[in-house]
């Protein structure tokens, strides 16, 4: 159980912050603003709460638009003058609503205080407005997410359906892909950082991936590794090998400097949680001659086969003893981290192994030889835990972990991050790493 | 103006102006100043006018003056003349309504004859068929009414037209068709009831029961303005009595209702089962034959695979009455409907325990209560076969299934034949009881079931008690041997027996012991006391605890007043012997707590023959002595006062119904009877007597509480209330000795004083020496005695009160010993069971209402302006007081109370408060909710609060570290506020109580991890009813 | 429900029903009585004298602490009612006390205890297995505190499908969105009408 003894683990999670006021029921999914300092709350009692991550209170309610349980939301990005959210509910259908923004002084937001959820808000300027309802799905919505580029938004749903939308103009959505691979409820979608790439997850224990071809989305990969339910999936950063460990490119062998090359051909790899309580890396097999994907080239040279080769890259360290629900992906630092069931968080970290022969590894814990098989053994990197924190949420289980910007006073340096858990308690919680030394 | 044109001017103005001229017309016509004739001919006009509503005023102007007129003012000729007229205007399709009141009128003012009725119903018919025509529901109404009196009155008439006339009925019935105002329909069903009940049919009959069977099942639900209070139960009733009014209906009935019974409606389901049940207790053996097989191949599905409980017990009345019915006919038909009945449940015996098994058993039990011939047959039928199954049974279960059958058989049984204090349903002329020639099967099995099956069989083995019970119960079936031997096994059972379990077959055995002893009293006396008695030993040298169980059997057995006696006696011979042999102190316990148990089961045979009872010299007297003895005669058990309590309650129970004359006797020797010693050396007197001497002011205590008011007292009242005073006050008694010195203070004062001496009597305790109410010399226990005085004045609600609640109210703000006082007010309306009526107490019925009105209004006023220390005192004796009052008592002030309530709910370290307060807001919840809305916030919050062991917000991560503190509030305090609580959502408005939902469901989780399964299991209620407030009721799957 | 996957199951006696021993014989009476005598002589007298009372809130019987135990879980579950028979699922055996497991916190740092239920279904393709399954973690949901984490599972070879509905049972988000379904939450809701 206990972490392994070493540098990486000289690290704690702190408590910063619980959002306030909280919800006094479950809540589901937590998602940041794309450039804004706030975060917006999926809960259980038909509500998106935004709050404020500089002063960590309640900004907006945002009540009225469905009539069970809302699941997901997602912030479009790309955006300029207006913040436009997409919500999804168990009520089968997906929302859309805006709020004109006075261009980034959330300073004044957060000296207001909003009561919790007052219906008398509808026609308030400053409030989010519900612009438009996309219907389509027979059943609860699990999951959604806009592409990168803010052009497409995803949805899944239990009728094991996942839903491509495009806005054509403002509110006006069209349905330009329902894709039906999955024989179970679709828990989650989420888009590549660089391609118009989009992954599902599924009760089906199976993650699958599509893409455009000839005007029309297909399935191009499949991913089966999970012995259960696959509850999300997340892309890792758009260029990260530029960005974190491997960043650093002095005084590392030709080989790993080989193996960076080959990572940025794969481009952003996958990560996924699971019921079976692992948490695993996928990686895309480089296509022979293909220049690193991140590139737009133009879509007439489009390559014959559009099916890609995704394989196992890594299993994290097993440190949860029961359903991983949320796994969330460092687009500064590269680190992961996981939540679920068991309440726990747990952050982790890649680096180059340590050149000493394999079998001593073992020693640290982390790695269980047959937690690894199926691991291609050329990988140079490993996965180490570098903080784990029980209880996060009391005795609740957590719903939803994510990384965002650091924005209130405490701020340590401009790209600090913070953890944000999402829990049955119906709190929102934020998290700093402390370097204990 | 003529009275006509008055009556139609002032119609439409004022109706009852109107109604004044046709009084005035009526009256003119009454002495004479108006001529009938005049009054036609004036009306003359009007009928012939173009407007009918002229008509038709026209004609209810003469229906009212006629109905206005007195009788025989009016000539026979006159009558016939005015019905031809009005008869003929019943062509007119204006005022049909009016004319049928006339025509009542007219028939209220004298008998027609037969000719005369026929006219009219010749002439009404064709004139005004179909009657639906008429769109007025106040126009049909009077038709209704006027054929409904016709009728009622002249049955033969109508009878004889129907008679002559083939097409008459076809007619009169499609008069009525499409009849839909609740009301009419009313009278359409009772018009219709006649023909059916009393009129020959035969070929008519199909048309008259669709007639009816039209409106079956009735969904009609009344508007909530329905001036005539019609209900859709009223309806139902007469239809049903039209269905099940001529067994000709039979063939159209019973295939139209079975084919209702399919219907997925219960409301249906339910009219037609009772329907089914109403007509086949009608339509008499000969029909019902015909059916009833048809009828059982559907009534048993609605049993055998119950959906609805309701639905099953309608469906088993329904069988039970066809078997009734058939019974009263000849032997053949019932045969035949018994016949497949009990060869199919035989059939759902064999693969006992089941569902249907059990259906079975209820089909077959419901039947067999319906009468002798029944339950032979039933008996006959099943039984063989039952204990067939039963030899070959596999499992134990299914024994039990099958015995659980034959148990209920025998309960029907007893049912008709009766038990053997009183005959059965099927009085004395009955055949012989079938159940005999089963009788010694049924015993051995059961029998040897309860004696040799493993303990752990215990629903089996609780199966065969009831089943012995049963049997031994049954009139003159089993003889006193066979009796005699199930009592024997009875007691083994209790004497015997490891202790298993929730032990409820040893509960069982000692209750069967106790229902037999009821049947059979003497048997018992023979059988069981010699084995009990056997089981107690003299003395109980070798340790042995055996004899509880036993004692409390056999205390049990003192119920049966034929027994009681005997039960006495045994008892108090074992204790003397116990006694001399120097049985342990828990033993010689044992046996008086039995004999105390024993006496008050039978305390109303006590109080009857009182001057024969022996139990005085038997019992009292030898306890007396053994208290105060000093010799070996004294029991060690004597030196411990619990044990003195039990004899003092002993003594009290057996004098307190004794005669004056022999109550004096007592009294007079009283303290010659604790020791011979005189008086002063005795307490109260003797305030440095000796421990043991001290104690026996219990038994004396209990003594004195047991003397009628008129007993004269060995001394001088007012003297041993002022000794007492002293005596309770030394430092250095005991508890329990305390305590009765202080309820001796209280009798005294309630029963030997009169009102003025009351006066006199008080009036030196507050002067000095006592000063008995002086602040300055208050201390503990002072406040002790003057709570006793009171307690004691209270009950009698003397006016001295007045004077001293205020004083003793004052003391709440005193500094030092005002939280004491405070919790004094508890006592002093908690019941006391020395002070009783049966201890001859002057107890006023209005003594808390007295105390009440006193205290209460004047606690609230003080604690307005009482300081922050002194108010909890205030808090606490109030929530003292309303523990113990009446809620119809507390009503009077509860809109002042709840907010003090909510108050002492967030007192620290006041348990016993608390929890009254509780139980106070509780009984407000029940009965006055809407007193309450206003402050569910801070009730709810407090009763969440009080709902936990520990603070509120406090994590409960590793709760056991938690869960080790102590707690803050009670057990008690935690449970009560949680199922009050519970309470809440129930009570007041969903409005009111919807916002609190989601909070208090979350906090209740807390309450979920209690230290103890009791709290946690109330928690467990609350949370789901609170739960339960707003559930999304979804529309859209 | 008109055709009833099983219209005739067996039926067990509330007697034999596993069951807690009451209060005075949990304390084992040494006397071997029932305590038929104990309130003769009535205790307030001497105990509930509010002079005498102590001033500390707790009562002698609270000290010990009663954990929850498997027994406890069965007498929260057995009380619910089969949804096609007004009988109690513990008389249809359906739950039974040897299928009920606590298991504690995998760590002491945690907190986490499980509870694992197997139900029997009253035949192997009992088309009703979720709906109870369902309706015992809904029970366990509302009455357990949130420190227990619920697994619900079909008795293995006891029904046809049981892998999948174990999946749907284990399935948090489904389970939630199920409690919204108002006709599924009403056969809910009467089948937990009965428990106590």
């Amino acid at each position: 159980m206990s972490p392994p003894q070493e540098e990486p683990c000289t690290t704690t999670i702190q408590p910063l912050a619980t959002l306030s006021p909280p919800s006094s029921s479950r809540v589901w999914q937590s998602t940041p603003h794309p450039t804004l300092p706030i975060i917006a709350t999926a809960c259980s009692d038909r509500t998106v709460r935004v709050y404020s991550l500089t002063s960590f209170t309640l900004l907006h309610s945002i009540t009225g638009g469905h009539k069970r349980s809302i699941r997901a939301v997602s912030w479009k990005p790309g955006v300029t003058g207006q913040s436009v959210l997409a919500t999804g509910s168990f009520d089968a259908s997906v929302g859309i609503w805006r709020r004109a923004e006075g261009g980034g002084q959330e300073e004044d937001y957060t000296h207001r205080r909003r009561g919790d959820g007052d219906e008398e808000e509808e026609d308030d300027e400053d409030d989010y407005q519900f612009s438009c309802i996309l219907d389509g799905h027979e059943s609860e919505i699990k999951s959604l997410s806009w592409s990168p580029s803010g052009q497409y938004l995803a949805t899944c749903s239990r009728d094991k359906s996942v839903w491509v939308w495009e806005e054509l103009e403002d509110d006006n959505f069209e349905t330009i892909a329902v894709l039906q691979e999955h024989e179970g409820d679709v828990k989650c979608v989420a888009w590549h950082s660089e391609e118009d790439l989009l992954a599902s997850a599924s009760y089906d224990d199976t993650v699958r991936l599509y893409r455009e071809d000839a005007d029309d989305w297909v399935q191009v990969a499949m991913i089966d590794g999970h012995k259960k339910t696959v509850w999300w999936v997340e892309f890792e950063g758009s260029g990260m090998p530029m960005r974190d460990f491997r960043a650093e490119r002095e005084g590392i062998s030709e080989e790993q400097k080989g193996y960076v090359e080959l990572m940025e051909r794969s481009g952003p790899r996958l990560a996924t949680a699971s019921d079976d309580c692992t948490v695993r890396i996928w990686r895309r097999k480089p296509r022979e001659g293909a220049a690193p994907s991140n590139s737009g080239m133009p879509s007439i040279i489009r390559s014959v086969a559009i099916d890609e080769d995704w394989y196992l890259d890594a299993i994290l360290p097993q440190r949860h003893e029961r359903a991983v629900y949320s796994v969330s992906w460092s687009r500064k630092s590269g680190m992961i981290v996981s939540a679920g069931s068991d309440g726990k968080i747990v952050v982790y970290k890649e680096r180059w192994k340590s050149a000493v022969p394999n079998g001593v590894k073992a020693e640290d814990g982390t790695e269980n030889p047959e937690a690894m098989q199926g691991v291609e053994d050329s990988a140079l990197t490993e996965w180490v835990v570098v903080a784990e924190m029980y209880s996060a949420h009391d005795v609740f289980e957590i719903n939803h972990v994510c990384w965002a910007m650091r924005s209130d006073k405490g701020r340590r340096s401009e790209d600090e991050e913070v953890i944000v858990t999402t829990g049955d308690d119906g709190e929102v919680k934020v998290w700093v790493l402390e370097k204990s030394s | 103006m003529s009275d006509i044109q008055q009556y139609l001017l002032d119609y439409d103005r004022n109706k009852r102006d109107a109604s004044a001229v046709a009084q005035r017309s009526a009256t003119r016509l009454q002495n004479g100043d108006l001529k009938l004739l005049t009054l036609i001919e004036e009306m003359g006009e009007y009928f012939n006018s173009g407007d009918g509503a002229v008509r038709s005023k026209t004609m209810s102007y003469l229906a009212e003056v006629l109905s206005l007129v007195p009788q025989k003012v009016l000539s026979l000729q006159q009558r016939n003349l005015l019905c031809d007229f009005v008869l003929s205007r019943t062509e007119d399709a204006e005022g049909l309504g009016a004319c049928a009141k006339a025509l009542m009128a007219i028939e209220d003012r004298g008998k027609w004859d037969s000719g005369r009725v026929q006219t009219i119903m010749g002439t009404l018919l064709p004139n005004t068929h179909p009657l639906r025509q008429y769109k007025q529901q106040s126009e049909r109404y009077p038709v209704l009414r006027l054929i409904d009196t016709l009728m009622a009155k002249y049955r033969n008439a109508l009878r004889t037209l129907h008679e002559n006339d083939p097409n008459f009925m076809s007619r009169f019935i499609s008069y009525f068709d499409g009849e839909k105002d609740p009301r009419n329909l009313m009278v359409v069903f009772s018009i219709l009831t006649v023909p059916m009940a009393e009129w020959n049919i035969g070929a008519d009959a199909q048309a008259l029961f669709d007639a009816v069977f039209n409106y079956f099942p009735i969904t009609f639900r009344p508007p909530p303005d329905d001036p005539y209070g019609i209900t859709a139960q009223h309806l139902k009733d007469r239809l049903r009595d039209c269905i099940s009014s001529t067994p000709d209906f039979a063939p159209y009935a019973f295939p139209a209702l079975l084919d209702k019974l399919d219907s997925t409606s219960m409301n249906t389901k339910r009219d037609v089962l009772q329907t089914i049940t109403t007509s086949v207790s009608e339509y008499g053996p000969r029909t019902v034959s015909l059916y009833s097989i048809t009828l059982w191949d559907a009534l048993k599905f609605e049993v055998l695979n119950v959906q609805e409980e309701d639905l099953a017990q309608e469906a088993l009345t329904a069988l039970a009455a066809i078997a009734r019915t058939l019974s009263q006919g000849t032997s053949g038909p019932l045969n035949a409907y018994l016949r497949p009945i009990t060869k199919e449940c035989n059939e759902h015996l064999e693969d006992a325990p089941t569902k249907q098994s059990q259906a079975s058993a209820r089909i077959l039990r419901t039947i067999a209560g319906v009468s002798p011939e029944v339950t032979n047959l039933v008996l006959a039928g099943v039984l063989p076969n039952l204990f067939l199954l039963f030899q070959t049974a596999d499992t134990m279960a299914k024994r039990r299934g099958l015995l659980e059958v034959l148990v209920q058989l025998i309960e029907a049984n007893i049912e008709v034949y009766g038990d053997w204090r009183s005959f059965g349903t099927g009085k004395e002329q009955t055949p012989a009881n079938a159940l005999a020639q089963f009788q010694d099967q049924a015993v051995e099995v059961m029998m040897s079931g309860l004696s040799t099956a493993p303990v752990k069989e215990v629903s089996f083995r609780l199966v065969c008690l009831a089943g012995l019970i049963q049997l031994s119960k049954a009139r003159q079936l089993l003889n006193d041997k066979d009796i005699a031997k199930i009592i024997q096994l009875f007691h083994t059972v209790v004497i015997n027996e490891e202790s298993y379990g929730k032990d409820e077959i040893k509960e069982a055995a000692i209750n069967g012991l106790v229902e037999i002893s009821h049947q059979k009293p003497q048997v018992v006396v023979d059988q069981a006391f010699p084995a009990f008695m056997a089981q107690l030993p003299d003395s109980d040298a070798d340790g042995s605890k055996g004899y509880l169980p036993v004692l409390e059997a056999f205390a049990k057995l003192a119920g049966e007043d034929k027994i009681f006696d005997t039960v006495i006696l045994r008892l108090e011979n074992k204790f003397s012997s116990a006694v001399k042999q120097e049985a342990s102190p828990p033993y010689v316990v044992a046996l008086l707590s039995a004999m105390l148990y024993a006496l008050n089961q039978g305390a109303d045979k006590l109080a009857q023959n009182q001057e024969t009872s022996p139990y005085y010299q038997d019992i009292v007297l030898p306890l007396l002595t053994r208290t105060s003895s000093l010799d070996e005669s004294h029991p060690k058990a004597f030196d411990d006062e619990p044990t003195l309590d039990l004899v003092g309650r002993i003594c009290n129970i057996i004098i307190r119904s004794l005669p004056l004359e022999q109550q004096n006797k007592i009294s007079a020797e009283l303290y010659a009877l604790f020791g011979g010693k005189s008086q002063g050396e005795l307490p109260p007197f003797n305030t440095s007597a000796s421990p043991e001497s001290n104690r026996t002011m219990i038994v004396s205590t209990h003594v004195l509480a047991s003397f009628r008011r008129e007993t004269t007292l060995p001394c001088e009242v007012p003297l041993l209330i002022s000794s007492l005073v002293t005596y309770a006050q030394q430092s250095l008694l005991s508890a329990p000795v305390r305590s009765a010195s202080l309820r001796q203070i209280s009798l005294l004062i309630n029963k030997f004083l009169t009102t003025p001496a009351l006066k006199t009597c008080m009036e030196p305790l507050l002067q000095a020496p006592f000063d008995l109410f002086d602040p300055e010399k208050l201390d503990p226990l002072r406040i002790r005695v003057i709570f006793a005085c009171l307690k004691g004045i209270l009950l009698r609600s003397s006016p001295v009160l007045s004077t001293l609640y205020p004083q003793l109210l004052s003391f709440l703000s005193h500094p030092q010993y005002g939280l004491i006082v405070a919790h004094g007010f508890a006592t002093l309306l908690q019941p006391d069971d020395l002070l009783t009526k049966q201890n001859h107490c002057q107890i006023s019925g209005l003594h808390k209402q007295k105390s009440f009105a006193l205290l209460v209004p004047n606690i609230t006023q003080l604690i307005r302006d009482a300081s922050p220390e002194t108010k909890p005192n205030y808090l606490i004796a109030l929530s003292g007081i309303l523990q113990w009052t009446p809620f119809d008592i507390v009503v009077e002030e509860v809109s002042q109370l709840v907010p003090l309530l909510l108050q002492s709910l967030d007192l620290k370290a006041e348990d016993l408060v608390k929890d009254a307060a509780i139980s106070t807001l509780t009984s407000i919840l029940q009965e006055r909710p809407t007193q309450i809305e206003e402050h569910a916030g801070s009730l709810i919050t407090r009763l969440l609060n009080n709902s936990t062991a520990v603070p509120a917000g406090k994590s409960n991560i590793l709760s056991s570290k938690v869960r080790n503190e102590t707690p803050m509030n009670s057990v008690k305090v935690r449970a009560s506020a949680l199922s009050c609580l519970m309470l809440v959502p129930e009570k007041l408005k969903q409005e009111v109580v919807l916002r609190f939902r989601r909070e208090v469901v979350k906090r209740l989780t807390n309450a979920l991890d209690d230290r103890k399964r009791e709290v946690r299991s109330q928690a467990v209620r609350c949370r789901a009813k609170w739960l339960e407030v707003d559930e999304v009721g979804d529309e859209d799957d | 429900m008109d055709d009833k996957d099983n219209a005739n199951p067996t039926i067990l006696n509330a007697s034999d029903l596993p069951s807690r021993r009451r209060e005075s014989s949990v304390k084992q009476r040494d006397d071997g009585g029932t305590g038929l005598f104990d309130n003769l002589v009535p205790h307030h007298i001497y105990l509930r004298d509010p002079f005498e009372q102590p001033l500390s809130a707790s009562d002698s019987d609270d000290d010990s602490v009663e954990d929850i135990d498997e027994q406890e879980i069965y007498d929260l579950i057995s009380s619910i009612s089969d949804p096609e028979h007004p009988l109690s699922l513990g008389s249809l055996a359906v739950v039974n006390l040897p299928d009920i497991r606590i298991l504690p916190p995998p760590s002491p740092l945690s907190s986490i205890s499980t509870v694992v239920v197997e139900i029997t279904p009253t035949i192997t393709h009992c088309s009703l297995a979720t709906v109870i399954g369902l309706g015992v973690r809904v029970r366990l949901e509302q009455a357990l505190p949130p420190r227990f984490r619920i697994d619900v599972r079909i008795k293995k070879g006891t029904h046809s499908t049981d892998e999948a509905v174990n999946k749907q049972l284990g399935d948090k988000e489904r389970v939630a969105a199920a409690l919204e379904n108002g006709t599924l939450m009403g056969v809910l809701r009467k089948m937990l009408s009965t428990c106590e």
